[in-house]
C-alpha cells in the first residue's frame, strides 16, 4: 500500500465549496434562463440566490488563485512542456482503449505532481480561463446599469449574456466529464476517497 | 363623464400676466431620469396649425405666460408649446372648436361659468371601427384607482390629469420602444413623484427597479392584462391586484409584454435570431430572450456527453467483470 498525502485542507475545503456552489449556481441559473418551466425554481428566489451565490464563488475562486500562489500547490499546475504531446496522446489512448484492458495507468501519481497532463490541462483551462470570463460577465450583469448601451455596435447586455451562458454550458460539461473521470482511478472511490480525507491511496511498494 | 373644471378666472387688472416664477418652477422639479423633459425635438414647423390657432399662439407660445391664483395660490401656466401643439392629435382643430368663440377677443371677455370639456364627449360618436373605442375606456377609467369610489382624490381627476389636450398623441407602430416607455411613464411620475424618492421602498422587491422602470411601462403591471395587445387599458389597479409575477416577462410567452411590443415595426419584428437582435440592441431579458437552437444545440452537446461516459462506464463495467470471470 503506497500512501501519499496530496491534497491539504484548504485545497479540500475549497474544493467541496466549489462544488457546493456549483450545484446551486447552476440550478438557479437554470430556474432563470428556463423560468416558467415547472420543477425550477421561483424565479425572484432564483436571482436572490443566484447573486449571493455568484459572489461567493468569486471570493472562493480569489480564494483559490491566493492559495496556489502562497502555497506550494501551484506547483501541479506548471506545465511541463517537453513531451507534452506525447503525453497527452498516452493519456488519451489510456481512457480510449487501455481502461479497458487493464492497461497500467500511463500516469502515476507523486507528490511532485497529482494531476495528469489532460488533467492538468482542463483545469488550467477551467480555472484561469472559464472561471475568469463566467465571473467576470456575471459580475458585469450584476452591474449592468453602468455598462455603456453599445460595444462594437452590439448592445453590451447581449455579450455579457452570452458569454455568460456559453460559459455555464461549458462548465456543466466539464462537470459531467469531471464527475465521470474521478471514477478512473485504480478502484472507482480512490479519487473521491482522496478527495475527502487528504490522502491518496494506492497498492505497490511504499515509496 | 367628468366634467372638467375650471379654474376661476380672476379680475384682468390684477393680472400679472407675465410671471417669471413660472420658469423657476419649471426648473425646481426633481432630477430624474423619469422626470427630464426629454420631449421630442421637433423643427419649429407650424405650417399645419389652423390659421386662428396661429393667432392665440402670438400671445400664449410665450413660455413664461402665467399667473397665479389669488384664491389657490397656484400658478397657472398659460403656454401651449405651438411644436407639441402641431404634432398632437388635434394639432389641426382651431382652439375654439374646445375653447369658447369669445376668447377670439384680447382682452378676453370676463365671463361667467365654467369651460366644460369632455375628451368622450366629442369622441363618443366616432363609428364602431375608429381606432380607439371612447366609450370603453371611460367604463376601464371609472373602475381605476384613481377614481374608484373610495378615491380620495377622485373630485379633482379627469382624462386631462394624465392627457394634455395641448400635447397628447398616441404611440403608434413603429415608435421606438424606449420613447413609448419614457412617454407614458412621464405620465404616471408626474404625479407619483415620490416613487423617485430614494428611500421609496413600494418597488424594493423589484430588482434593478430604474432599469426596469426605463423598459417597461407602469402600466404593465398596474394595468389587467388583457387578450388584444393592441389596446392600453385604463383601469389602474390598486396596488394589492398590481403584478408582482417576473414570470409574466421573464419567460419565452411574456405575455405582460406584449401591449407593449406591439408598437414594434414590421422590420423589428421580422428580424428573427439573437444576432440580428442584439445588433439592433434590443433589451436582452433575462428568460425572455432564449435562441431556441443555441439551447437545443447545448443540451444535444451535454446529452451527447453524458450518453458517451454511460457507455464508456458499461464498457468499463462488462470487460472488468469479463476479466474477473477468467481468472
Ligand atoms: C394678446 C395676447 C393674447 C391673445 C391673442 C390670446 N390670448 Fe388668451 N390669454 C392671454 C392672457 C394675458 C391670458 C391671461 C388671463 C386673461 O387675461 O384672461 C389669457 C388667458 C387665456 C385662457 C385661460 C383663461 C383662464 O384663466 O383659465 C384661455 C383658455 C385663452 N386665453 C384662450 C385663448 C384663445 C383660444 C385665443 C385665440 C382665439 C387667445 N387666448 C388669444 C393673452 C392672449
Ligand atoms: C381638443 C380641445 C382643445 C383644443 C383644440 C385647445 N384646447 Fe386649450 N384647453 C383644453 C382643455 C381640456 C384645457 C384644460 C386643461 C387642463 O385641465 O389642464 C385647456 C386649457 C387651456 C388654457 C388654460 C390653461 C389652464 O390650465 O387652464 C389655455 C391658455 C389654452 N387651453 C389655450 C389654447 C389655445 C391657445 C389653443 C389653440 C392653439 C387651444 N387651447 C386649443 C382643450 C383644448
Ligand atoms: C371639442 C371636441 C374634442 C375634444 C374635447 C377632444 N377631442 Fe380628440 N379629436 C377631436 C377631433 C375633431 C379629432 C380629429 C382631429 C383630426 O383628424 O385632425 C380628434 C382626434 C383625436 C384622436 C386621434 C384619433 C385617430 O383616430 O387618430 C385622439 C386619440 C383623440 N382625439 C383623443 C382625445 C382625448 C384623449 C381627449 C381628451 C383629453 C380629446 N381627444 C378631446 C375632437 C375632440
Ligand atoms: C392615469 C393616467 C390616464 C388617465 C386618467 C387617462 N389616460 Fe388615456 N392613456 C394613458 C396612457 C399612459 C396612454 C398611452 C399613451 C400612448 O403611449 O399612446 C393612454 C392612451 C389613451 C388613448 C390611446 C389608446 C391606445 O390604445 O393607444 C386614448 C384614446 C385615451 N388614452 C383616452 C383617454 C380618455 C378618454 C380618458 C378619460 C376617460 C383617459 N384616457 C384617461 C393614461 C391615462
Ligand atoms: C394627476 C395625478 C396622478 C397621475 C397622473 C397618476 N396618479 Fe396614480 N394616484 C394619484 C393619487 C392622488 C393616488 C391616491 C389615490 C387614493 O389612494 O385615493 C394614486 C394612486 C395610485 C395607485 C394606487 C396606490 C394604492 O395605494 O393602491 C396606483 C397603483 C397608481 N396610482 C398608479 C398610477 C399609474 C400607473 C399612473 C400612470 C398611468 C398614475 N398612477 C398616474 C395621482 C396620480
Ligand atoms: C414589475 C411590475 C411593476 C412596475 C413596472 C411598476 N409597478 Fe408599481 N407596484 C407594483 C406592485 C406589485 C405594487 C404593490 C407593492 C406592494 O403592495 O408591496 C406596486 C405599488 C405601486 C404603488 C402603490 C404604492 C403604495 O403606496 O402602496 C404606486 C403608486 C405605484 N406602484 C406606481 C408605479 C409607477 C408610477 C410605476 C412606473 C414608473 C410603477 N408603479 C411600475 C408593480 C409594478
Ligand atoms: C413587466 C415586465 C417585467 C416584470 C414583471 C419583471 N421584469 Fe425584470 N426585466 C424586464 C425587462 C424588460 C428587463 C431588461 C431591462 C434592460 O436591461 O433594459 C428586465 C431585467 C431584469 C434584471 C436585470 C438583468 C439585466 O439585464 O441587468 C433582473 C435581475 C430582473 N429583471 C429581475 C426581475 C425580478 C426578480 C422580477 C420579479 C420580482 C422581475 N424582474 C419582473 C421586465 C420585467
Amino acid at each position: 500500500m503506497r500512501s501519499l498525502y496530496l491534497y491539504a485542507g484548504w485545497v479540500r475545503l475549497w474544493h467541496w465549496l466549489n462544488a457546493l456552489l456549483f450545484l446551486i449556481l447552476i440550478l438557479s441559473g437554470a430556474s432563470m434562463h428556463y423560468a416558467g418551466t415547472p420543477w425550477l425554481l421561483d424565479f425572484e428566489t432564483a436571482v436572490t440566490l443566484h447573486n449571493t451565490t455568484g459572489i461567493l464563488l468569486t471570493l472562493s475562486w480569489i480564494g483559490f488563485v491566493a492559495g496556489n500562489l502562497l502555497t506550494d500547490n501551484g506547483r501541479h499546475y506548471r506545465i511541463r512542456f517537453r513531451g507534452l504531446l506525447d503525453r497527452l496522446f498516452e493519456q488519451s489512448r489510456y481512457y480510449a482503449f487501455g481502461i479497458f484492458q487493464d492497461a497500467p495507468h500511463p500516469f502515476h501519481v507523486s507528490a511532485e505532481m497529482k494531476l495528469n497532463t489532460l488533467q492538468q490541462l482542463s483545469y488550467l483551462g477551467v480555472m484561469y480561463l472559464l472561471m475568469p470570463l463566467l465571473l467576470l460577465s456575471g459580475w458585469s450583469f450584476l452591474f449592468s446599469v453602468y455598462l455603456p448601451e453599445t460595444l462594437f455596435g452590439v448592445g453590451t447586455v447581449w455579450i455579457v449574456a452570452m458569454t455568460h451562458l456559453t460559459t455555464s454550458y461549458l462548465l456543466v460539461l466539464f462537470l459531467l466529464v469531471h464527475l465521470y473521470i474521478i471514477t478512473t482511478g485504480e478502484t472507482v472511490l480512490t479519487n473521491l476517497r482522496a478527495m475527502v480525507t487528504g490522502w491518496h491511496r494506492e497498492r505497490g511498494e511504499p515509496q | 363623464m367628468r366634467l372638467f373644471q375650471a379654474r376661476s378666472r380672476i379680475s384682468r387688472h390684477a393680472l400679472p400676466w407675465v410671471v417669471a416664477c413660472a420658469l423657476s418652477f419649471a426648473s425646481s422639479l426633481p432630477a430624474s431620469p423619469l422626470l427630464d423633459s426629454d420631449r421630442p425635438e421637433y423643427p419649429p414647423d407650424t405650417t399645419e396649425l389652423d390659421s386662428q390657432a396661429r393667432d392665440c399662439l402670438r400671445c400664449h407660445a410665450m413660455e413664461t405666460l402665467a399667473y397665479r391664483d389669488p384664491e389657490t395660490g397656484e400658478i397657472l401656466d398659460l403656454a401651449v408649446d405651438p411644436r407639441l401643439l402641431s404634432h398632437s392629435v388635434h394639432g389641426e382643430m382651431a382652439c375654439t372648436e374646445c375653447h369658447r368663440r369669445s376668447y377670439r377677443r384680447y382682452p378676453h371677455p370676463e365671463q361667467a361659468g365654467r369651460e366644460t370639456f369632455s375628451c368622450v364627449g366629442c369622441h363618443e360618436d366616432d363609428p364602431e371601427d375608429a381606432t380607439y373605442q371612447f366609450l370603453s375606456i371611460e367604463e376601464e377609467y371609472a373602475r381605476s384607482v384613481h377614481v374608484a369610489p373610495g378615491a380620495s382624490e377622485a373630485e379633482d381627476f379627469s382624462c386631462h390629469s394624465c392627457h394634455d389636450p395641448h400635447v397628447f398623441r398616441v404611440s403608434r407602430v413603429g415608435k421606438e420602444i424606449g420613447q413609448v416607455v419614457r412617454d407614458d411613464n412621464r405620465v404616471c411620475m408626474s404625479c407619483h413623484r415620490e416613487l423617485t424618492d430614494p428611500l421609496d421602498t413600494t418597488h424594493a422587491w423589484l430588482p434593478k427597479r430604474d432599469a426596469h422602470w426605463a423598459s417597461v411601462r407602469c402600466l404593465e403591471c398596474h394595468t389587467p392584462p388583457s387578450d388584444r395587445a393592441e389596446r392600453v387599458s385604463h383601469q389602474i389597479l390598486p396596488a394589492e391586484d398590481s403584478a408582482r409575477d417576473c414570470v409574466g416577462c421573464h419567460s419565452s410567452d411574456a405575455r405582460l409584454l406584449n401591449r407593449l411590443y406591439h408598437y414594434r415595426s414590421q422590420e423589428d419584428l421580422a428580424r428573427k435570431g439573437l444576432i440580428a437582435k442584439a445588433l439592433f440592441n434590443e433589451a436582452y431579458v433575462v428568460g425572455m430572450s432564449r435562441n431556441p437552437t443555441l439551447d437545443a444545440l447545448s443540451l444535444l452537446v451535454i446529452g451527447l456527453t453524458l450518453l458517451g461516459l454511460t457507455a464508456h462506464g458499461v464498457g468499463r463495467y462488462l470487460t472488468y467483470r469479463r476479466r474477473t470471470n477468467r481468472q
